[in-house]
């Protein structure tokens, strides 16, 4: 096991495409690191470029103490799953899963051995002379991770291995790699553009966004303190509320106007981020996690929004509102996931917005109520217009220790 | 339509299966059309095969008359052994064997290279060769004898290149036929490489081998049934050849089998029974050679056919 280690790191395509820029970024030895972001972030090219199948344009990539941009991938005793698992149709899973071990001239009986003991792991004993279009999907997949497992290299790279997948079965996957991964020990790179993977997969996630990372940091961290505005709307499903609002000074506190909509911020949560004071008599970006936005609050001075449904989304456990409200919606798509943003449905009206609010499972609204949305004040999140950055809450470092 | 009638009204349910039967008979008639035109193309095709092969067991004065005789009654070899015992026949089918064996291996070996470097890497020029690989293979051969004879001829003149080219020389055969079987090679194994997805490659570089080593023991396999449905054309092109050949080769000796056996054929007329003799023997490797490998050729494409 290694650590991998980007530094300075940046490719750039033929024609001038800038993939990575300026990749820095350590998965520690054991570590389980998820690359995600948007599809075209340049995940996919990092990845490959640890792989040795992409050139490295500038920086120097580390395996373990090895520098080894130069290196063929062979000589990097790194292990791959790919997205379409890319199985050797022409050979059964035995001889798919032994080819590794041939290559790198293990001993016969100890081939047969490890072979033989990765099957048993995953249940493919009985499909050890069965070629990969004998397979199910689910199946495939698990030849593919037995290939990668039963070579014992340094570290696992997996690109979207979960994607061909149908939705339960990527579930229970998800939780077997994570499984296998807790077990082994081994140091992965696993790159995906579905953020709640990547949340569920990663002790740390590190977010990309057009060749620039973004943020890296544990998934509760990320969703809690996103950096900037692009994880603020990537990280969470649904995505988080993003308004347009006036900071203003008012008696003596803050408050957030946008349209209708009155934010009071209580002198202690002011306080916690001294740099708004700069921002008095300046637009900002407010958001608020759908969870943060309740039907009755037992707080009587939590601001309210009040707004009118348009969809009531019951999901079983808890159901989803949209809610519009009269309020300027963030119209900055160049500082947002776009995807993401997509998921707010369209406001009717000109100058409204709408907001998505988790309420209670059994809640009495219905489409067309009128809602008075009670907001968690300590769970507001505020970003700079320009530079699309979180403004910071004193005290807190930006960023968590590697594990 | 039956499911459906219980609720249909009763008007409906007289009608119905008078309907169906001129339905029926319609369905009938069709297949029994397609079916003659089907028989028709049969007996245009095989009927010269036939007429070839009976005519070869036929005596002499049975192949002349004006009746004509449809079944080779009494049969006769005498007509085999006559091809077989003329002059060259050994030689030139060894020639044939000779030219067959060079371009078909050379051909496999250049045109996968060359099909690899179109299907797998980006270089500089790459959309017109393609074009040109294209354009060389739309040429009619027969236009470019004179021209290709007077290069040849050229070209055997110049020291050390003579050893190979030149007119009335087997190796010269060899590479005009390479003019056009590799275009065709290239073209059509290179679709073939395309289909198979480049991860596959990828992953095995990762699991140890060298680029090289990846498309040899990853690419080569899976595009197996690619070189042999490639290899029978170039095998049929290059045996069957003749306008080349015979412009090329002059000495009987240096013939090839197709060149032969237009020799029955001179000023006295034509000597169809060793003729039609000769070409069933001519015929036969090409027959055998594609039921030895047309196994091959459907066990390949299940193989290929799968895209993990």
């Amino acid at each position: 096991m290694a650590a991998i280690r980007f530094t300075h790191v940046i490719k750039e395509y033929a024609g001038g495409t800038l993939a990575v820029d300026d990749l820095n970024l350590e998965v520690a030895e054991g570590e389980f690191v998820v690359l995600v972001g948007p599809s075209g972030c340049g995940k996919t090219t990092a990845l490959r470029m640890v792989a040795g199948l992409e050139e490295i344009t500038d920086g120097e990539i580390r395996i373990g103490d090895r520098v080894v941009n130069d290196l063929a991938p062979r000589d990097r005793d790194i292990a791959m799953v790919f997205q379409n698992y890319a199985l050797y149709p022409h050979k059964t899973v035995y001889e798919n899963l032994v080819f590794g071990l041939r290559m790198r001239k293990v001993p016969k009986s100890e081939q047969r051995r490890r072979v033989e003991e990765i099957a048993r792991i995953l249940g493919l004993e009985e499909m050890l002379e069965r070629r990969p279009a004998q397979l199910s999907g689910g199946q495939r997949q698990r030849v593919a991770m037995g290939r990668a497992i039963v070579r014992e290299p340094q570290a696992f790279l997996m690109d979207e291995p979960l994607s061909n997948l149908d939705a339960k079965l990527r579930v229970q996957m998800r939780a077997e790699i994570a499984r296998i991964q807790q077990t082994l020990r081994v140091t992965t790179l696993y790159v995906t553009h579905d953020q709640v993977e990547a949340m569920t997969m990663g002790h740390r996630v590190a977010v990309m966004r057009s060749g620039v990372l973004q943020q890296v940091d544990t998934p509760q961290r990320l969703y809690d303190l996103p950096g900037n505005l692009f994880v603020a709307s990537f990280v969470g499903s649904p995505a988080m509320n993003l308004l347009d609002v006036a900071l203003e000074r008012e008696g003596g506190g803050l408050v957030c106007r946008s349209g209708g909509v009155e934010i009071e911020l209580p002198v202690d949560i002011a306080a916690r981020r001294p740099q708004l004071e700069q921002y008095v008599g300046r637009r900002l970006a407010l958001g608020i996690r759908p969870e943060a936005l309740s039907e009755s609050s037992t707080d009587p001075d939590a601001p309210r929004i009040r707004g009118r449904a348009l969809l009531v989304e019951a999901l079983g456990a808890e159901s989803l509102a949209h809610v519009e409200v009269n309020a300027m919606a963030l119209d900055r798509p160049e500082l947002v996931d776009v995807s993401a943003a997509q998921a707010h449905l369209l406001p009717v009206g000109d100058r409204t917005a709408t907001l998505l609010a988790r309420l209670e499972h059994d809640t009495g609204v219905k489409p067309g109520h009128v809602v008075d949305l009670a907001a968690d004040v300590r769970r507001l999140h505020f970003f700079d217009l320009d530079t699309g950055s979180a403004i910071p809450v004193a005290g807190v470092p930006v960023t968590a220790a590697v594990v | 339509m039956s499911s459906l009638t219980p609720l249909a009204p009763t008007p409906v349910a007289v009608r119905a299966p008078a309907r169906r039967i001129r339905v029926r008979r319609g369905k009938l008639v069709r297949r029994i059309g397609l079916n003659a035109v089907a028989l028709l193309v049969f007996a245009v095709m095989v009927f010269p095969v036939y007429w070839m092969v009976a005519t070869a067991f036929k005596p002499g004065r049975d192949i002349l008359d004006y009746k004509p005789h449809w079944f080779p009654a009494p049969a006769t070899l005498s007509n085999f052994t006559n091809a077989i015992h003329r002059q060259y026949f050994w030689t030139d089918v060894k020639n044939s064997a000779i030219v067959v064996v060079c371009v078909v291996t050379l051909s496999m070996v250049v045109a996968f290279l060359a099909a690899l470097a179109l299907s797998r890497f980006r270089f500089y020029g790459r959309g017109a060769f393609i074009v040109l690989i294209l354009g060389v293979l739309m040429l009619p051969l027969v236009a470019l004898i004179i021209p290709m004879y007077i290069t040849m001829s050229r070209a055997g003149q110049i020291h050390g290149l003579n050893w190979v080219l030149g007119v009335n020389k087997l190796s010269g055969v060899i590479v005009m036929y390479m003019t056009f079987v590799l275009p065709f090679s290239v073209w059509t194994l290179q679709g073939f490489m395309r289909g198979v997805p480049r991860e596959l490659e990828e992953a095995a570089m990762v699991d140890g081998t060298t680029r090289f080593g990846a498309f040899v023991r990853i690419l080569l396999p899976l595009v197996a049934p690619g070189l042999v449905a490639t290899s029978i054309f170039a095998f049929i092109q290059a045996w069957n050849e003749y306008i080349i050949a015979y412009v090329f080769l002059q000495d009987g000796s240096k013939q090839t089998i197709t060149v032969w056996l237009a020799s029955f054929t001179n000023l006295h007329g034509t000597d169809w029974g060793p003729l039609m003799a000769g070409a069933t023997l001519t015929a036969l490797p090409v027959v055998v050679f594609f039921v030895l490998i047309q196994r091959r050729i459907s066990f390949g494409l299940t193989a290929g056919a799968v895209k993990a």
